[in-house]
């Protein structure tokens, strides 16, 4: 058997990976809060007001503000893409590069989108 | 003594269109294996059945099948455990030779492929020394018997039988990781292809089905995280 090319999905595994220890971690807690005791007015809804958020990602929360959207949306998004792509292989379904691409292209343009939403917050005068 | 109904795959390539369920009845009481009632049906009911097996003691992996759409070893399954009609058929995703033989060239070429053997400079006669600890990070590995049952259970093997498989990719974990072994370079290539530890999807069902108890999944899933790195390392070379 010859030598095999080198696989690039140490990337998108990596990836992956790290999106599903931030579902694991992050998403239960923020589903609980965001998701069900601030909808039944169990939180303190005056801390998540825009105002506040805002003052808080601009003294000095910046790079935390940054880091959270990374760990709730943009590696989770990574992580579905690579379920999704993996599941159309299970399911004899379309897997090519052009669904990879799709799938891994979707979850970066909405990573970058995230990202540059948080960012421009961030300096917001 | 009680009466089982046993349904074995009949299937002669040479002569069938296509394979049938044959219908047999056989005796057994609590310590009748799978292997037994085989062996039974060879012998006193149609000595044309086919099927492999050796050692009755889960030792040499040869008498694995599918029993109710399992991977199992014969010897190690019991009629007792089975209640209404019992379904053998030979192991899923290997081309049938006769029966309940399978040809089993492919997955020989895969456990190959990995060099499954130590690879050092050594050349001295003294015995080599290991600390418990050292042969702890590989003896739960070295307990592969090659049944193929982890190949049946494989879904990704099942749709690309390129992809080297869960022992394959365990036995190169088990030399990788001995104290005794620098082959590791020479093996990593197998296992950084797409058909290598990248084939894989987690699914775990190796790890049930394995009659040994040695974790596949969690092999393969080491040399997951091994070959991640060996990615990284490669970056930074020339």
């Amino acid at each position: 058997m010859s030598s095999p090319k080198r696989s690039d999905e140490p990337v998108w595994w990596s990836l992956f990976s790290a999106g599903g220890v931030c579902f694991a971690v992050f998403l239960p807690g923020l589903i609980l809060a965001l998701g069900i005791l601030w909808p039944l007015g169990l939180l303190n809804s005056s801390v998540l007001q825009y105002a506040q958020l805002l003052s808080l990602l601009q003294s000095g929360y910046g790079l935390t503000g940054l880091a959270f959207t990374g760990a709730v949306i943009c590696l989770p998004l990574f992580h579905a893409a690579h379920r999704i792509h993996h599941g159309l292989h299970d399911l004899k379904c379309g897997y090519s590069s052009a669904t990879k691409l799709l799938c891994y292209g979707t979850a970066g343009l909405l990573s970058v989108l995230a990202l540059y939403f948080t960012l421009s917050l961030l300096l917001k005068y | 003594m009680t009466e089982y109904q046993l349904l074995i795959q009949r299937y002669d390539p040479e002569h069938d269109n296509e394979p049938r369920l044959q219908r047999f009845t056989v005796p057994g009481d609590h310590t009748t294996s799978m292997l037994d009632a085989l062996l039974y049906v060879q012998q006193k009911l149609d000595v044309t059945l086919g099927l492999r097996w050796s050692c009755r003691m889960a030792i040499c992996g040869s008498c694995g099948v599918m029993v109710n759409g399992i991977p199992k070893l014969g010897c190690k399954t019991f009629l007792r455990d089975y209640h209404s009609e019992i379904v053998i058929e030979p192991l899923a995703h290997f081309a049938v030779e006769k029966d309940l033989i399978v040809d089993m060239t492919q997955f020989l070429a895969h456990l190959s492929a990995i060099k499954p053997y130590l690879i050092n400079d050594y050349s001295g006669t003294a015995m080599h020394k290991q600390t418990p600890a050292q042969l702890a990070k590989y003896q739960q590995f070295s307990n592969c018997i090659n049944c193929g049952l982890c190949y049946s259970a494989c879904p990704q093997f099942g749709l690309n039988p390129e992809f080297l498989g869960p022992a394959a990719i365990t036995l190169a974990q088990r030399y990788n990781l001995d104290s005794r072994d620098n082959g590791k370079a020479a093996r990593m290539p197998q296992l950084n292809g797409k058909n290598g530890a990248w084939g894989c999807t987690f699914v775990g069902f190796c790890s049930d089905v394995c009659p040994k108890q040695l974790d596949p999944a969690a092999a393969v899933n080491q040399a997951k995280v091994e070959s991640a790195k060996d990615f990284i390392i490669s970056m930074f070379k020339p």
